[in-house]
């Protein structure tokens, strides 16, 4: 009998050393004063939503709320819902959330929202009913337009481009292509011809391959617009490698912390992107005056933003209630320097 | 008659059901929500599908083989499922559409594995990604969400407003597969096959039928799973089930099913979903991000490994020796006082000269 005890045993301790282990390490939420408020994005360590994160922290110290930063590794609409589900159970006050998916994460926020939760959906937006607000990054029209110039700008208005998003199911880089498009019909930009649409699925490896695979198969291929931070890094990365920084431009958003190098390097002459840590801090900011009942998302109520002045809830590219960021970020190599994300 | 208690006592199952108990404490001692009933029956729900996969799997397993493409089935089942709705079928007629497509990619599975003979680990590693790939051809793009409530039902609806329709599923799906498995032939077939395939073929079982005919139950559950996870999430895409084959293996693997086939139960595998998914549910009331889960499960994964190897080593009376060579190499120090015993119990029991 002693053997099979012996197996037994190791597979108890082991149990109980992983129990333990977790109990210490749980950061439980503390309680104070204020609202609890849980910050979940599409997925956890990545740099933008770190910033999103970081400005979230900021708002609730100066509103006396608690905010808890935490999400699911992949970004995986499936991943995020025990999440809210978890938020729900603990008493959390409300859900500021960067949707994976539209519609998959609906019913577990209206099973929030139903146990008393407010919900504020910021950069990924999510189904109407599923939510009160939606803080929106800069208007995805000028969004889409604003690429399409930069890259314009840098290649003389004509040849062969290409995009380079993110997965093909996600909503903010589907829109945004939807504008580019839009946008390249102009005659302004009549000259520009779209190639192809790639996908790298905001995985570094996935945006490298796919870069590769258009500067193999578009010899003549002018320019790259990369409208996602994972993207645009591993794009100049493969420029930067195969020495083709001068033959192909580049622009799209990117972090300027990632692209810093690149831009020296003239790699990325002109990107944008708006500013992470506002976008974390107004979301913050509109769930706490929910919560206050000062914001119902109405048409046309305006509120001040602490030190991002004011804001007003509007009908953006058709979504409505929306509070709009503001106009995006241009990053050059005379600016850069002046930003830290 | 102490060493039947004691069998009964340390049967996988009783283990699975103590951790199951005591990471639900542990939990209780994070939430004051935890021990609601609400929450306890709520609490399995999201993995519902991770379960409906993870069953058909267990019959892959035990008949020795491995299929990881199942997330990917399920992918395409879902997809399919999306495209027929949309182009007006009738959402029960679609579903069994997603069912038969899904089967249909088991069953190329299983023609790979059972009758070409390939090894399954590397074909449901390139069907893995094929499958993948199919389903963003399927439906690229946001995907559908118009589903109407009575489907939506068999995954996010409720009995009285209280018991989840999805869990009932989940338990019929136990309950069916467990009969399948371990009270007809088919079953013993399979748990045969996964022993000793060459012996089992000369005793006139029909391996390679068997063989196929699992992998096409691994992907018709893979198609249940997908037609719950519509149900649950309300809206199918071609990432559906993406990054849930680590739980998914984890719930087979810690359910007692041998790696190596030929042994399991579908008791052990509900009762490890069970633990994965009170286990992930107290990580996210701790507020572990999905990193430290991940290295969790992982570790768990491995252990419950290492641990049915052990037992395994131990029931084939191999420890023994074993620490005694390990003794002799002084590996061990004497001062290992549990070790010294069980050597020196060994040693002398073992006959001299030898």
């Amino acid at each position: 009998m002693h053997k099979t005890k012996l197996g037994i045993l190791g597979v108890v301790s082991l149990a109980a050393v992983l129990v333990l282990g977790l109990t210490a390490g749980a950061g439980s939420a503390r309680p104070t004063k204020g609202h609890k408020i849980f910050f979940l994005p599409k997925l956890i360590g990545v740099n933008v939503f770190t910033e999103n994160g970081k400005g979230a922290k900021e708002a609730a110290a100066k509103l006396g709320e608690s905010v808890t930063y935490n999400g699911p590794t992949e970004a995986v609409a499936a991943k995020q819902v025990p999440f809210i589900d978890a938020a729900a159970r603990q008493g959390y006050n409300a859900i500021v959330i960067s949707a994976n998916d539209p519609n998959a994460v609906a019913p577990a926020l209206k099973r929030a929202q139903q146990r008393g939760l407010k919900v504020i959906s910021y950069d990924g937006d999510v189904r109407k009913d599923a939510r009160t607000i939606f803080v929106s990054p800069p208007k995805a029209s000028d969004i889409g337009a604003f690429q399409v110039e930069w890259m314009g700008a840098q290649i003389g208005y004509r040849g062969q481009i290409a995009i380079v998003s993110a997965t093909p199911t996600a909503a903010n880089q589907n829109t945004w292509i939807k504008f580019m498009k839009q946008t390249l019909k102009k005659p302004k930009y009549k000259r520009m011809k779209l190639v192809k649409v790639a996908y790298g699925n905001d995985n570094p490896t996935d945006s490298a391959k796919e870069t590769q695979a258009l500067l193999r198969a578009y010899p003549n291929l002018k320019g790259i617009i990369a409208p996602t931070t994972v993207g645009i890094s591993s794009a100049a990365q493969v420029l930067d490698q195969s020495r083709k920084c001068k033959a192909v431009a580049l622009t799209g958003l990117g972090l300027p912390n990632q692209m810093r190098k690149y831009v020296k390097k003239g790699c990325a002459k002109r990107f944008g992107l708006w500013n992470e840590r506002d976008f974390g801090y107004l979301a913050t900011y509109v769930a706490s005056l929910v919560l206050d009942g000062k914001l119902s998302g109405k048409l046309g109520q305006s509120f001040t933003a602490g030190r991002l002045g004011k804001r007003t809830v509007v009908k953006s590219d058709g979504n409505s209630p929306v509070v709009v960021l503001g106009k995006p970020l241009v990053f050059t190599r005379a600016n850069i320097d002046k930003y830290n994300f | 008659m102490k060493r039947l208690l004691l069998h009964l006592l340390f049967r996988w199952e009783l283990l699975l059901v103590v951790a199951i108990v005591g990471v639900s404490i542990w939990s209780a001692h994070l939430s004051p929500f935890f021990f609601t009933r609400v929450n306890l029956l709520d609490l399995a729900t999201p993995y519902v599908f991770i379960g409906l996969l993870a069953f058909g799997l267990t019959f892959v397993v035990i008949a020795g083989e491995i299929d990881i493409s199942v997330v990917s089935t399920l992918a395409v089942s879902v997809v399919t499922f999306a495209q027929l709705f949309d182009h007006g079928v009738n959402v029960w007629v679609a579903a069994v559409g997603g069912l038969a497509v899904a089967t249909g990619l088991g069953l190329v599975n299983g023609a790979l594995v059972g009758i070409l003979n390939l090894p399954s680990l590397a074909v449901t590693l390139g069907t893995l990604a094929a499958y993948q790939g199919l389903a963003f051809v399927i439906l690229s793009g946001e995907g559908v969400a118009t589903f109407p409530q009575n489907y939506l039902n068999i995954g996010g609806g409720y009995i009285r407003n209280e018991l989840p329709i999805a869990l009932v599923v989940l338990l019929g799906a136990a309950l069916v597969l467990g009969i399948l498995l371990h009270a007809t032939r088919f079953g013993r077939y399979v748990y045969a096959i996964g022993s000793n395939r060459e012996a089992a073929r000369l005793s006139g079982v029909p391996a390679s039928r068997v063989r196929v005919t699992v992998f096409m139950l691994s992907g018709f559950m893979a198609g249940v799973a997908g037609m719950t996870y519509v149900g649950f999430f309300g809206s199918a895409r071609a990432d559906a089930g993406q990054g849930s084959l680590l739980d998914v293996v984890t719930a087979v693997v810690l359910g007692g099913v041998d790696i190596f086939g030929g042994s399991g139960s579908m008791l052990g595998v509900l009762l490890a979903l069970i633990l994965v998914a009170v286990l992930r549910n107290g990580m996210q009331l701790a507020n572990l991000g999905g990193d430290t889960q991940n290295i969790v499960i992982g570790c768990l994964l491995l252990a419950a490994i290492i641990a049915g190897n052990l037992i395994r080593a131990a029931q084939a009376g191999a420890i023994k020796p074993a620490l005694l060579r390990l003794r002799r190499r002084g590996v061990i120090r004497t001062d290992d006082a549990p070790a010294a015993a069980v050597a020196a119990e060994f040693e002398s029991q073992t006959p001299k000269g030898r």
